[in-house]
């Protein structure tokens, strides 16, 4: 019978919401159990067990052979590689993965902004008002659930942050706040709301505005029956004391219209904090994505889609995505969960090589010519991980690592340094 | 080639106010990363004849290294896109050379290597949310070639406001020496003690220091006085280091003097004065209360500043006094993001133009160089540009210059929007050029003493190695926005005009003692209401040991 120990204070990334008030009991080398049994969250978890593999084009190698095949990919391909970011690593991961990426001028392409990537674009042209998920606990008395229910993908968001839990300033906890469900098409709001606002999709747009015109005070004549509502339950906003906004930065049912959605929502709850106080609340899935995006701005001044190919980060939103900058590699890095990357992105990869160094990297099923497998953040190793409102969170690892993510990187960058990188005009 | 562990700097004319050097001929000798008093016959020497010799620029205010710089760096990709800046050409054998993107707020690596480039070896970033002071370790981990430290956010803390209002200013002192171990800080912050909480709560703002926060049974004053006393109780080496209520105000000068008086007497340091010494108000224009408020610095010793000079052109303002963004944004037009950060503060950005047609951008010009002018003790009013929001510290030199040079500052002065400019002091013609060595004060001997860093800021046996040689030039801008060479921690990292090697920084922090009955307490309070574990709030494994309280 193996031993069986307890971790405590544990951070879970199976979604964003970054719990990091679990418990984790460990018999042997896996994971047996976690509390509080969040579905999502024992999904994450799972036994603890990852490959711990190096190999070369399919077959089982040592870590230095394989780091050196690696460099022989990529630094040749100095100018015309792709660094794809995907999830399940830390922000040192990260880090250290964007500093070879600036070695070898790469193109930067993380495997999770895209899905966010109108909002971080609405929130570039005109800013946005936030809250870190505290602020809504302990503030938000109304709570306005945009065309989202986060009971499927953020189990605990409704008891951890809002609208069940007590805070400083809504002590009553569920009884003390007005939660509001709005449906947009298929885009369902939870149930059990206090209000409820349904739209089709076609008047999405134009409820945003006329809520938006409401805050701003404006004076609106006689509206459709659903305009109509959407108007009222603005005016409840304009009274509440908080509001917080909550909606999916991953994407809705239709979205081409997503956009729109993302400043239409910004554009509300800047315009509540005229005459009351709101802060937009950005679902984001898990696995460090915030992280992703952390990194990238502090080292470059962009969140995504940034190329090192000039000599310097170049931002070119308008062409980002995995499998566009994959059409046009030499080479290609993976650093993270290969699973995160679509089918869509192997096609356009096509038979350019790949090297990946994450966790579970040996079990990539299309062909790559390298794969290292490490940890998984916060399984088997510690950093830093972001939660979807920009709180960096402690990582501890409940299990040993046989190597690290971090180190792995460092010693490749040292291999790919020695090689001798040819600066690209 | 590794930089020589010994250096002996010849023949420069030494500007080391500390030790009272005052442009004398001497040789400055290096060895190990410090500064010695000899050395062998041989050792390795740097010709600086003919050059001026200062220890390395020490900047006391800045926001560069925080998670609110990086919401900025979101908000402002055309100002990255306008000012690439690829990776400099390091020496051999030096860590990976990295490029960045510039702006207003540049990416990490290039703001360690500009400040070096500036002849700047030492950093603190003035305002960290203490839930987000891990982001801010990670940003200064890749911010080369300068010590840096964070500055940790204190007066609109929810356990802090609790403790004032119970009158428990023991417990609030303990408090605020745990947060600075848990943060990894070095001094006690407040911005807008109370405003930023009225702003989260709806009372939008408080507007003088007896205005109760929130209809609760606490007053800015109150946090004031039991943070100043906490941070000299602690014996920290910065005092509390304190941003006032109705920054940006017409008439804020009331307050500013109001919150000096409430804690006379007592040491403590007010931060970008600038933006906090106005006239006017309640009907009356905007005008300039420089001279009124300099009256009182100059005369109580116990009282540091900090300018906040603004400087023509773009800017981005971040801040943690959330409602004066909000006001920013009202009357700009411009891009506004806000966060709301939980039971500690906020947070506001707001990107923007000062015009010198403007009349309230020129008499914060004019407000700004006033302070420096009227000042009757560099020792005590320094230099910043609370960068980047009255200007980037790329905007120092251009500062210098307008100080000790007047010709230059007058022609400035004449195309500037004089609207609001009478009965100003600058207006009115103030002859005074700063010397040399009074450069030297307020932008390294001076912020060095006020941070209490006992090894920065002087070029005295024992100090660290970290010098800036200037080569004399005329146009007193160029001479200080190129040094020829900067020395930091005894390795030479600008060689002719160019970096060449960049090292780590040291993290600046404290670590002051608290009675652990505070913690039962304190661990409720997070367990109801904070959204992260009390056993994960502090930043661990953080770098080098902390800098020693009295």
């Amino acid at each position: 019978m193996s031993p069986t120990s307890r971790v405590a204070s544990v951070t879970c990334l199976g979604c964003g919401c970054g719990c990091d008030d679990l418990i984790v009991e460990i018999a042997g080398d896996r994971i047996a159990s976690v509390f509080p049994p969040c579905p999502v969250g024992r999904a994450w978890f799972g036994d603890g067990g990852v490959p711990w593999a190096a190999r070369r084009s399919g077959l089982d190698s040592t870590l230095e052979a394989a780091l050196s095949d690696a460099a022989d990919v990529l630094a040749p391909a100095s100018g015309r590689v792709l660094l794809v970011l995907a999830p399940d690593v830390s922000a040192q991961v990260q880090r250290a993965a964007l500093a070879l990426a600036d070695l070898l001028q790469a193109t930067v392409e993380t495997a999770t902004s895209d899905p966010a990537a109108v909002g971080l674009l609405a929130a570039q042209r005109r800013g946005r008002t936030a809250a870190t998920l505290g602020e809504v606990r302990n503030r938000a008395d109304a709570v306005l659930f945009w065309a989202v229910d986060p009971g499927p993908r953020y189990p605990r968001y409704w008891s951890r942050y809002a609208p069940d839990p007590a805070g400083t300033h809504v002590p009553a906890g569920r009884a003390g706040r007005t939660v509001i469900a709005v449906t947009v098409g298929q885009d369902r709001g939870p149930a059990g709301a206090d209000l409820e606002l349904a739209l089709s999709p076609d008047q999405e747009i134009p409820a945003l505005s006329v809520m938006r015109a409401v805050a701003l005070g404006n004076q609106l004549g006689e509206l459709p029956s659903p305009l109509q509502r959407a108007a009222e339950i603005a005016g409840q906003l304009v009274q509440a004391r908080y509001t917080a906004i909550v909606h999916e930065a991953e994407p809705g049912a239709e979205p081409a219209r997503d956009p729109y959605r993302a400043e239409g929502l910004l554009g509300l709850a800047q315009a509540l904090n005229g005459p009351s106080r709101a802060a937009l609340s950005t679902l984001r899935a898990g696995g460090n994505r915030s992280g992703a995006e952390a990194a990238l701005t502090w080292l470059t001044g962009y969140p995504m889609a940034v190329t090192y190919r000039s000599g310097a980060p170049e931002y070119r939103p308008a062409s980002r995505g995995v499998a566009a900058a994959a059409g046009g590699a030499a080479a290609i890095l993976v650093v993270g969960a290969v699973a995160a990357l679509s089918e869509v992105f192997w096609d356009a990869a096509g038979r350019t090589p790949v090297v990946v160094i994450g966790p579970r990297a040996s079990e990539t099923l299309s062909p790559v010519r390298v794969a290292v497998d490490t940890g998984v953040a916060g399984i088997h190793e510690g950093g830093t991980a972001y939660r979807m409102d920009d709180v960096p969170l402690r990582l501890r690892a409940p299990l040993a690592a046989e190597r690290t993510a971090v180190d792995v990187l460092a010693a490749l960058l040292a291999v790919v340094r020695a090689r001798g990188v040819p600066r690209v005009k | 080639m590794s930089p020589p562990a010994r250096l002996r700097i010849v023949g420069g004319a030494v500007h080391d106010p500390a030790n009272g050097i005052d442009g004398d001929s001497r040789d400055i000798c290096i060895e190990d990363g410090r500064i010695v008093a000899d050395l062998p016959a041989g050792a390795p020497t740097l010709d600086a004849r003919g050059m001026v010799v200062m220890p390395g620029g020490v900047d006391i205010h800045s926001h560069f290294a925080s998670s609110s710089c990086n919401h900025a760096r979101r908000l402002i990709p055309d100002e990255h896109a306008a000012d690439p800046a690829p990776a400099p050409k390091l020496a051999d054998g030096e860590p990976l050379a990295r490029s960045g993107t510039g702006g207003s707020v540049p990416s990490t690596f290039t703001t360690g290597y500009r400040y070096a480039g500036l002849g700047y070896t030492t950093a603190f970033d003035a305002a960290v949310a203490p839930l987000t002071a891990r982001h801010s370790h990670s940003e200064l981990d890749d911010t080369p070639c300068v010590d840096g430290g964070i500055f940790v956010l204190m007066g609109n803390d929810e356990y802090l406001l609790r403790q004032v209002e119970t009158g428990e200013r023991d417990r609030a002192r303990d408090y605020a020496a745990w947060l600075l171990r848990a943060t990894g800080g070095y001094a006690v912050k407040i911005v807008n003690p109370g405003g930023v909480e009225a702003w989260k709560t709806g009372q939008r703002n408080v507007s003088s220091i007896d205005d109760q926060v929130s209809g609760r049974a606490v007053t800015p004053r109150a946090i004031l006085e039991t943070l100043t006393d906490a941070a000299n109780a602690l014996h920290l080496p910065h005092p509390v280091h304190i941003h006032c209520n109705n920054l940006g105000v017409a008439g804020n000068s009331a307050t500013t003097l109001a919150s000096m008086e409430a804690i006379a007497g007592r040491r403590a340091h007010f931060t970008h004065l600038q933006f906090h010494a106005y006239g006017g108000g309640g009907g009356e224009p905007w005008s300039s209360a420089a001279a009124k408020v300099m009256e009182y610095v100059n005369a109580h010793a116990e009282v540091s500043v900090d300018v906040g000079q603004v400087m023509f052109g773009s800017a981005v303002t971040i801040t943690a006094d959330a409602p004066v963004e909000y006001l920013l944004y009202k009357s700009s037009g411009r891009r506004w993001t806000n966060i709301d950060i939980e039971l500690e503060t906020g947070c506001g950005i707001v990107p923007l133009t000062y015009k010198d047609k403007a009349a309230v951008s020129a008499l914060q010009w004019a407000v700004g160089l006033e302070l420096f002018l009227l000042s009757q003790d560099p020792w005590r009013v320094v230099l910043s540009t609370d960068h980047p929001n009255g200007g980037s510290f790329l905007a120092y030199p251009a500062l210098i210059q307008l100080l000790m040079d007047r010709s230059v500052r007058d022609e400035q002065l004449k195309r500037v929007n004089p609207k609001l400019l009478a009965g100003s002091a600058l207006a009115d013609g103030l002859a005074r050029e700063y010397t040399l060595n009074e450069i030297a004060i307020i932008t390294r001997a001076g912020p060095a003493r006020l941070l209490g860093l006992r090894t920065k800021g002087h070029l005295g046996v024992g100090a660290d190695a970290d010098v800036t040689i200037y080569s004399r030039d005329p146009d007193l801008a160029t001479m200080f926005s190129t040094p020829r060479y900067v020395i930091k921690g005894g390795a030479l990292i600008v060689e002719e005009g160019y970096l060449r090697r960049a090292p780590a920084g040291r993290r600046l922090r404290v670590a002051p003692g608290y009675d652990d009955a505070l913690l039962p307490d304190l661990r409720r309070h997070f367990e109801r209401y904070s959204t992260v574990a009390f056993d994960n709030y502090p930043v661990a494994d953080l770098p080098g040991e902390p800098v020693a309280t009295a």
